[in-house]
């Protein structure tokens, strides 16, 4: 019998992780793109793009983020398509030689915590035929069960598309103990993108440059100092400093997440508010925001205080977890599982 | 391993066999837990209530039944009419049609003594949030002048009127629809702008009320409008599950019917090449979130050129707040006759 392959994926709006059992983890960007046509098949030479290829080949393909936050879209063929060459992507990275055989596949795939059921039988269609067996987990419980933190805490995993929050209580979490917000990375660089335009008509800026400034920069709070970026203005590179437009776009995050994370710490029984509000854990790339964790423990003053946490890995922190439950999962259950 | 380690396998398998149940159901299709256990306590009450049920209709018929016997003598066979409660001639005559439980009429405000005394006015976006923009104006300046015209046409005309923003200033979409809500009001208008990326060409203008849509590019523009909301997915879910079946959907189409036909009529005048878009049904959260009638009027479409210059016109701006009121007008008009300031009267 051919060794299994145990993943855990965490299948995010801009980056997409996968850990294996044997070892091996990759990251990639959520993009998918086709050649537009003859020439660009010719010159790029592939059938189809992936992540960052994808992202620096555009101008020639057609170009998909399948995963409208974290979520795969309703009723469009082609994004159901560019989930499946993602997939594949990812489990061929995994493999020894390149090559997988999906019986041997048995995937945990972390999801927004309040994703819809239809969604999930979206993505488990989309899944078919691609691995053997799938369970579909939300992203948060994925990281809490990848650290073991699974009560009295809170995790904060904020992604591109959404930031999911997951209050850990010894259970499997229940609707009532989970939020996601379409507030995340993606808002950041929206309103990035306007202000730097605002201030800076005549720079040529484009989404994928404040995402990647976003990045390296990204800060909420005082500024840790200038923030200089470079622009073509008229074609010449410049030198731009757009601190004061990071700050403010980062801080549009800022209010809904402590709105949501103050309402949801408010809901737990009273006797176990204090320890959850000391076991704050964020998570997922928008966790890097510099000064993040220090003004969620600001707003936690005015409950009581808190502490919030930031974990090392942020990349693979939710695919680590999905992996752990992969290779949790009794045999029995991964049987009735089958994709 | 040490009792921590334990209790944490322990844990963890119980929330395993959870997640893998959880998968199953939606594998199998089985309705969410939560509402199982709502059935299962119905369906509980039915298999227990036999026992408690079948003893006392036994029991109460065997009382009718001699009782009836033993007062027969004494009680006339027929009490007079006039001490029995009349049930209307309508409603018992259903009792003989049964068959029209089956094709139930769409019930309508005709059918009730609604006021519109109280109109909520959302000048859409405001604040940071900038909306649809061009290099010489922003919706939120737009959506806040028509707003602030249309504010002063309905008081001059004795409505009440509870406004989201009346400066430049960032609100969310929850909180509009909060403050809608807590004012009471009798219906909800968002004023919106239009800007079509692919199709600057055309011009036009749109109505929406709260509803599914199949149509993509509705989804897109719902999701851009929604954007900010401060709602979660699973709150949106908890208030489409209250509002899908509502009622309140209809009146809304009727409102959003007679604003539309009123703007396009009014506007087309100025300028022939406007077209109709029609009244559509697009999940936009203000519509989802508020209690009352809701609709969201897109009174332009900026990334038009020759629109984009009219609407820099205070003129136009104006035109375009009285033809909202005249929608506003003729959907009130349909109920009442028009409002007088202070006369409460409730719904």
């Amino acid at each position: 019998m051919a060794e299994i392959l145990n993943v855990g994926i965490d299948l995010g709006t801009s980056r997409s992780a996968i850990s294996a059992s044997n070892g091996e983890r990759f990251v990639v960007d959520s993009f998918v793109g086709w050649p537009v046509d003859m020439v660009a098949r010719k010159v790029l030479k592939r059938e189809v793009l992936i992540g960052h290829e994808a992202v620096a080949n555009r101008t020639m393909l057609d170009l998909h983020r399948p995963l409208e936050r974290g979520l795969l879209k309703e009723g469009s063929e082609k994004d159901v398509e560019a989930v499946r060459e993602l997939l594949k992507h990812l489990l061929r990275l995994v493999s020894v030689n390149g090559a997988i055989d999906a019986a041997n596949v048995r995937a945990v795939v972390g999801v927004p915590a309040a994703s819809l059921r239809t969604n999930k039988q979206y993505l488990r269609n989309a899944m078919k035929g691609i691995v053997d067996s799938l369970l579909i987990v939300t992203e948060p419980f994925a990281v809490a069960y990848g650290l073991d933190a699974l009560l009295h805490t809170l995790i904060i995993d904020i992604g591109a598309g959404t930031t999911d929050f997951c209050v850990m209580k010894g259970r499997y979490p229940t609707e009532e103990d989970q939020r996601t917000l379409t507030v995340a990375g993606d808002s950041i660089d929206t309103q990035l993108l306007k202000l730097i335009e605002e201030r800076y008509p005549q720079a040529n800026v484009t989404v994928f440059m404040v995402r990647e400034w976003k990045e390296k920069h990204s800060f909420v709070g005082n500024a840790p100092g200038p923030v200089v970026v470079t622009a073509p203005v008229k074609g010449v590179p410049t030198e731009l400093d757009i601190a004061n437009e990071m700050k403010a776009a980062c801080e549009v995050v800022l209010a809904p997440i402590i709105e949501t994370m103050l309402d949801l710490l408010a809901r737990v029984e009273p006797e176990f508010q204090e320890r959850v509000r000391n076991n704050i854990i964020l998570s997922g790339g928008g966790g890097l925001i510099h000064g993040l964790p220090q003004a969620l423990e600001e707003a936690l003053r005015g409950v009581g205080g808190g502490k919030v946490r930031f974990m090392d890995d942020p990349v693979f922190i939710g695919s680590d977890g999905g992996l752990a439950l992969a290779q949790d999962a009794p045999e029995g259950d991964w049987e009735k599982l089958s994709a | 391993m040490g009792i921590r380690a334990a209790n944490i396998e322990r844990v963890k398998r119980r929330m395993l066999q959870q997640a893998v149940a959880e998968n199953l159901d939606v594998i199998r299709g089985v309705p969410p837990r939560a509402l199982r256990s709502g059935m299962r306590l119905w369906r509980l009450w039915l298999r227990r209530s036999m026992f408690v049920l079948l003893p006392l209709t036994l029991a109460g018929s065997s009382y009718m039944i001699a009782n009836g016997n033993a007062r027969l003598p004494d009680a006339p066979a027929v009490s007079p009419a006039s001490q029995m409660s009349m049930v209307p001639l309508v409603k018992q005559a259903s009792l003989v049609a049964p068959d029209a439980l089956d094709t139930p009429e769409r019930m309508t405000s005709s059918a009730f003594p609604l006021s519109v005394r109280r109109v909520v006015l959302d000048a859409g976006h405001g604040g940071s949030d900038p909306g649809a923009t061009t290099t010489e104006m922003m919706e939120k300046e737009i959506t806040l002048d028509i707003g602030t015209r249309l504010k002063t046409l309905l008081e001059q005309n004795g409505f009440d009127v509870v406004v989201t923003r009346d400066t430049d200033r960032t609100i969310a979409l929850r909180d509009r629809a909060v403050l809608a809500n807590d004012s009471k009001s009798d219906i909800f208008l968002s004023i919106h702008v239009n800007a079509l990326e692919k199709y600057t060409d055309s011009r036009g203008i749109e109505t929406y009320y709260l509803g599914a849509t199949s149509d993509p590019s509705l989804t897109a523009l719902a999701a851009r409008e929604n954007r900010v909301s401060g709602y979660s997915v699973s709150d949106m879910r908890k208030l489409l599950e209250d509002v899908y079946a509502d009622a309140r959907r209809d009146e809304s189409h009727e409102l959003a019917t007679a604003v539309q036909k009123q703007l396009f009529s009014s506007l087309r005048k100025d300028d022939a090449g406007l077209e109709n878009w029609g009244v559509k049904r697009a999940p936009f959260i203000v519509l989802v979130a508020t209690d009352m009638p809701a609709i969201l009027a897109e009174v332009g479409c900026i990334s038009n050129e020759k629109e984009a210059a009219m609407l820099r016109r205070p003129e136009y701006r104006q035109k375009i707040a009285a033809a909202l009121f005249e929608g506003i007008r003729a959907y009130a008009g349909t109920n009442q006759s028009p409002p007088t300031k202070g006369n409460e009267q409730n719904g």
